[in-house]
């Protein structure tokens, strides 16, 4: 019998999707991990996650303007 | 993200036929319609103003070249016939006849010219300068530029305009609007003034608001008005026929509002708030057009010099004017930014420098200039504010300086690459909403709605060794049917199949029973 499930379906690359995985460990948002670099999740999660990579991206980035005030 | 409506065009496709018939009443307003029109559509109107037969389609084609000139042809008549202009009948155009005769009035002068705003007979013993309208226009309106932004310059504007920029998204207006309807013009500002009523903060449409210039700002405050005032019982015709009336006026003469109908009398209160009109006092017999106005239908840009330089000029109205077409010329722009992200902008507007916050990091004030940095936050500030780069980029190069013009381009190549890549950076993932099938239980039904969906060109995703894929909502439904229709098919034909194989053992049982028989 088809199953058909509603949800969102999140396009990213490769490195946003391990950040992705490991949020799923706290949340469990994801529905059907589909490829390397899509995968399906659950709608109400898409903020949070969206909010979440976010953070985790802005602390990985290197920034020139925090040096030169030092 | 949600845009703002901005062009008039837009808002005036929107309406029905009747209501055009009933605009087109007006000379005026006809006039202000065509102004508004790009160059080709003018010329299709003027060609056909004094054709009294309706022009067939071939003999029009014969105006214009083939190949590029008739796409062109096809997209101005789209706009004429979206405003009601032409319609097509018997293949051919027609115009339409009330538009045809108030337009031709318009021109020669000739019916009622009231509504192109009625003189004051007697001279105005308080009459007013083109200067004193400028400062006037440019002290309302950035008043309420600055009650977005948040500064504490001037006093917050009426009521009228906080229930506007609330109505419109512009700022998220008062907690509940049907509260802030009973309360007086006082409290209802205090109250939004108020921080832990937490009211005057600006929205993503705000934000965007603010990176336009002057003219779409005025158009969009003008738009939103219309929106309201079918929900006030205002005749939205007369709105309209006002809004057009006063792009007619000419700047520095005053005008009688004695043959205003009751509902454009209240429509002028409103626009003295925005300062589009002046009026010397409520109730006043006469009311002046200022430089917002006048410019409304003219496609130029309007150019407020900064409030500081409004004053100055206060002496004659022929060098305000000077003034003014030279600031036009030197462009309004005050900005310098290098390839080392500084950005120099010279200006004591408190409301330029809050708009530059937006997305500059500034460093230090001067009397007359601000100097700051471009940084990866301060964009990254902007762009969750709900700004894009494009605006950011299109409002730098606005308001660049006149040596930065002499370059080209004229914002550095380095800058507004590294603009749209923090715009990219923060969008790295995509998210769409969408269906998920799986479980087929056979490949050859998947590969057959995968096929189905992919003509429809709903797909999203799709794995065929894993049986499953992914589609859009729009194509939820009838990808959905098709599996529906696929299984039931299929399930009719295993019935069958049994049902053949049941006879045929029967035959065979009867075949069997036959033999034994004999």
């Amino acid at each position: 019998m088809v199953k058909a499930v509603k949800g969102t379906i999140i396009e990213c690359d490769t490195s946003v999707k391990q950040i992705i995985i490991g949020l799923n460990e706290k949340y469990q948002f994801i529905i059907e991990d589909l490829d390397d670099t899509h995968v399906y999740i659950d709608t109400t999660y898409v903020e949070q996650l969206r909010h979440d990579i976010d953070e985790i991206l802005n602390e990985n980035t290197y920034k020139v303007e925090e040096k030169e005030q030092k | 993200m949600s845009k703002f409506q901005t062009s008039i065009h837009e808002y005036l496709e929107t309406l029905p036929e009747h209501t055009f018939n009933r605009l087109y009443q007006k000379p005026a307003t006809c006039l202000a319609i065509f102004r508004l029109l790009p160059p080709l559509g003018k010329q299709i109107i003027m060609s056909c103003l004094y054709v009294d037969k309706p022009i067939p389609f071939n003999e029009m084609r014969l105006w214009f070249k083939d190949g590029a000139g008739i796409t062109k042809q096809m997209e101005a008549m789209a706009r004429l016939k979206a405003l009601h202009i032409f319609t097509e009948q018997h293949n051919s155009y027609k115009m339409n006849p009330t538009f045809l005769q108030e337009f031709r009035n318009a021109l020669t002068g000739g019916g009622n010219s009231e509504s192109f705003g009625l003189a004051t007979s007697t001279p105005d013993k308080h009459h007013v300068d083109i200067a004193f309208l400028d400062d006037y226009a440019t002290k309302q309106w950035e008043a309420i530029l600055h009650f977005m932004v948040g500064t504490t310059e001037g006093k917050p504007p009426c009521k009228g305009v906080l229930n506007l920029l609330g109505r419109s998204g512009l700022m998220t207006g008062g907690s509940n609007a049907q509260q802030a309807e009973n309360m007086d013009a006082r409290e209802f500002a205090s109250q939004m003034a108020r921080q832990d009523f937490g009211v005057p903060t600006i929205t993503n449409k705000g934000f965007q608001f603010l990176l336009q210039d002057i003219n779409t700002q005025v158009w969009a405050f003008l738009l939103q008005y219309l929106n309201m005032a079918e929900s006030l019982n205002m005749d939205l015709v007369e709105v309209l026929t006002f809004f057009f009336q006063l792009g007619s006026l000419e700047l520095g003469n005053d005008y009688s509002s004695e043959k205003l109908t009751p509902s454009q009398t209240h429509l002028l209160e409103d626009l003295k708030a925005y300062g589009i009109v002046y009026q010397r006092k409520r109730g006043s017999r006469r009311y002046y057009p200022t430089r917002l106005a006048t410019t409304l239908t003219s496609g130029t840009p309007v150019m407020l010099g900064s409030h500081s330089n409004a004053t100055k000029n206060g002496a004659a109205a022929a060098a305000a004017v000077r003034k003014t077409e030279e600031e036009e010329e030197d462009g309004h722009g005050f900005i310098v930014i290098e390839t080392n992200y500084r950005v120099y902008a010279y200006t004591d507007s408190p409301l330029q420098i809050a708009v530059l916050n937006l997305f500059v990091h500034l460093r230090d004030r001067f009397p007359n200039m601000v100097t700051g940095v471009v940084t990866r936050d301060s964009i990254r500030r902007a762009l969750s504010n709900g700004i894009t780069a494009e605006q950011i980029i299109t409002y730098l190069s606005a308001h660049a300086h006149a040596q930065m013009r002499k370059h080209s381009p004229v914002l550095p190549l380095t800058v507004v690459d590294q603009i749209r890549l923090w715009e990219i950076e923060k969008n790295r993932l995509r998210a769409a909403p969408s269906w998920n099938y799986s479980q087929f239980n056979r490949q050859q039904d998947f590969e057959s709605t995968l096929e189905y969906a992919s003509e429809l060109g709903v797909v999203q995703w799709s794995d065929s060794k894993r049986k499953m894929l992914c589609i859009t909502q729009e194509g939820h439904q009838p990808v959905g049917a098709y599996v529906r229709k696929l299984i039931t098919k299929h399930k009719e034909q295993q019935a069958q199949q049994q049902q053949q194989a049941h006879q045929h053992q029967q035959q065979q049982h009867h075949h069997h029973a036959t033999s034994v028989h004999s």
